[in-house]
């Protein structure tokens, strides 16, 4: 009975929307980037998914500094992804979009729920997505002076470069001078 | 004021031309990273009139640890001892949406025993929360006492989490399918495996007696006090709407008037076979929240009571594989934390760690708000508003 396993529900949603996934009790529907805030109104409106849960975006790369790269062969995009929920039944949707990766750009979401102000702050610092008619997009971790979007697969965390990870022996020598000296 | 001012002015028609307003700049006010009330290191820059807040950016960022970039490179058992170190107040509750997760996408289910553990610990790690809770904020209100109550009574629950777990605040407890055997829990070879400590049933038993009390005195020293009322009643009204918008959950949601608690529809931890009170505020304020709190600790006390009454006896794991393998596929899970809506979306590729890792955290949405709760407020009620939302800094930033 988690998340969106109220049948009524899905079928609703499923005839408002032509590409439904129901994938582990996780409904997610694909859209594409030009309907990108007028499914976010219809949802709020029409499905009374007020509550606005998080935003955020996923990097498909086929050649991956980190982890392991996807399975089969993707196309290079980038997938954002906002989470809606309702906040009686508890009813949860996730809508997806795809961009391309050349200038990143999709419409901010501010205009219907205020609160993906920080979501897309977030996502344009770690993955360089802009979004348009943001009021303040600027970093919301880092330093100001930061370069580079650590969330991409292309980004090498560099305590790679300097310890290979699962490292032999975990525990780093003492010190040569002895701790006398830092008492 | 301005009223004040005004009619004073009234009479001396002739001065009438100096007594136009003259317009001041604002004052800029650091607070933080390193001010007490901000639990942390949350740096806001308030634009302040006199006493008056016209506006506040806060500046994250000071303990931000890259955990979702981190999961990439880490497997799935390695990033259990990750997650609990989100909101370090209460670890153990930071687990388990990832392990359903985790367990969702692998199609096993953790033997019946196990979710008992899984949720005694959680209610338990939501009381120690709600304690630090409790004593800070009243610290921050002005009252010195209840924090060292509270610190006192929440040592009890910590005292019986590390019986079990091992450690008090990063218990690194759950397994992918199960639950591990107890720490000091004898010979834990396959047989013989002893799972809970000795006499822990009836300590908590104990403890749990202490915490009603605790709660009962807690309603009488804090919320009887003319002071603390006078602080918080009143003070920084989220409403639903606007709560709603901004992904504000759990305590604070609920003490705006929107009954909505994700215990309530969850499917791997039990809490369908208790009774439970989800206590729902009224005007979503600064007293109401800290309310909703305190009740929330006496259900969770009732919680844990009924779940020791009907524990069910069996094994605390379910058979997986020795190398864990996520099959491809993503899934959502999100729990009711003690500070609201904490969620994990997987994306599997069938490796031996998750492609990408989404850590949905309360406090990161429930402070989001602070910019539009604090216009217009005044400056000694910006520490009760802060306060009243009760975020950890690790759980903002991640």
């Amino acid at each position: 009975m988690n998340l969106s396993s109220n049948a009524e529900f899905i079928e609703s949603i499923s005839t408002k929307f032509s590409s439904v996934e129901n994938e582990f009790d996780t409904l997610k529907i694909k859209v594409k980037p030009e309907e990108w805030v007028e499914t976010a109104k219809i949802l709020k409106e029409e499905f009374q998914l007020t509550y606005f849960s998080w935003l955020s975006a996923i990097d498909w790369e086929n050649e991956v500094s980190v982890g392991d790269p996807p399975k089969e062969s993707v196309s290079p995009h980038f997938e954002i992804v906002f989470c809606l929920s309702e906040s009686i039944e508890g009813n949860v949707v996730l809508v997806s979009t795809e961009i391309e990766k050349e200038d990143a750009m999709i419409p901010s979401l501010i205009e219907v729920f205020a609160g993906s102000n920080w979501h897309e702050r977030e996502a344009y610092e770690m993955f360089g997505i802009e979004f348009n008619n943001h009021p303040n997009l600027t970093k919301m971790y880092l330093p100001d002076d930061y370069e580079g979007n650590p969330m991409l697969k292309s980004f090498e965390l560099i305590s790679r470069e300097v310890k290979p990870w699962p490292g032999e022996v975990d525990v780093e020598g003492m010190p040569e001078n002895g701790s006398k000296e830092d008492n | 004021m301005d009223d004040i001012l005004n009619t004073g002015n009234v009479p001396y028609v002739s001065e009438a031309s100096v007594s136009v307003e003259i317009e001041t700049e604002d004052m800029t006010l650091n607070i933080g990273p390193q001010h007490p009330s901000t639990h942390g290191v949350l740096r806001l820059v308030a634009k302040v009139d006199g006493e008056k807040i016209s506006s506040v950016e806060p500046v994250l960022g000071y303990m931000h640890r890259g955990y979702e970039k981190l999961a990439e490179v880490r497997t799935y058992p390695q990033i259990t001892t990750l997650v609990n170190r989100i909101d370090w107040v209460s670890g153990f509750a930071n687990e388990i949406p990832f392990i359903a997760a985790t367990e969702k996408l692998m199609e096993i289910e953790a033997p019946e025993r196990a979710k008992h553990i899984r949720l005694i610990l959680t209610e338990m790690a939501r009381i120690a929360s709600h304690f630090v809770f409790n004593g800070a904020y009243a610290l921050e209100i002005g009252a010195l006492t209840p924090i060292f109550l509270a610190m006192e009574d929440r040592e009890r629950i910590l005292d019986l989490i590390e019986s079990v777990t091992g450690g008090r605040f990063h218990p690194n407890f759950n397994r992918i399918g199960g639950v591990k055997p107890a720490a000091g829990s004898g010979p834990t070879t396959k047989k013989n495996v002893q799972d809970l400590p000795a006499g822990f049933y009836q300590e908590t038993r104990d403890a749990m007696e202490k915490v009603l009390e605790a709660v009962e005195r807690m309603e009488d020293l804090v919320g009887g006090n003319e002071v603390f009322k006078a602080r918080t009643k009143g003070v920084g009204i989220i409403s639903k709407e606007l709560a709603e918008e901004y992904g504000v959950s759990g305590p604070i949601l609920r003490a705006s008037g929107v009954k909505f608690d994700l215990r309530t529809q969850t499917d791997f931890l039990p809490y369908d076979k208790f009774e439970y009170e989800i206590p729902v505020g009224e005007n979503g304020d600064c007293y109401d929240r800290w309310y909703v709190r305190l009740l929330e600790m006496r259900e969770s006390a009732k919680i844990i009571l009924q779940a020791i009454d009907s524990m069910p006896s069996g094994p605390l794991q379910t058979k997986v594989p020795k190398v864990i393998k996520v099959p491809k596929g993503r899934s959502y899970v999100r729990t009711e934390n003690p500070k609201g809506e904490m969620g994990y979306y997987v994306i599997s590729e069938g490796g031996l760690g998750p492609y990408r890792l989404k850590i949905r955290t309360p406090s990161f949405s429930n402070i989001s708000i602070l910019p539009v709760l604090l216009e217009g407020q005044l400056l000694p009620d910006l520490i009760a508003i802060m306060g009243s939302l009760d975020f950890v800094l690790g759980d903002v930033d991640r």
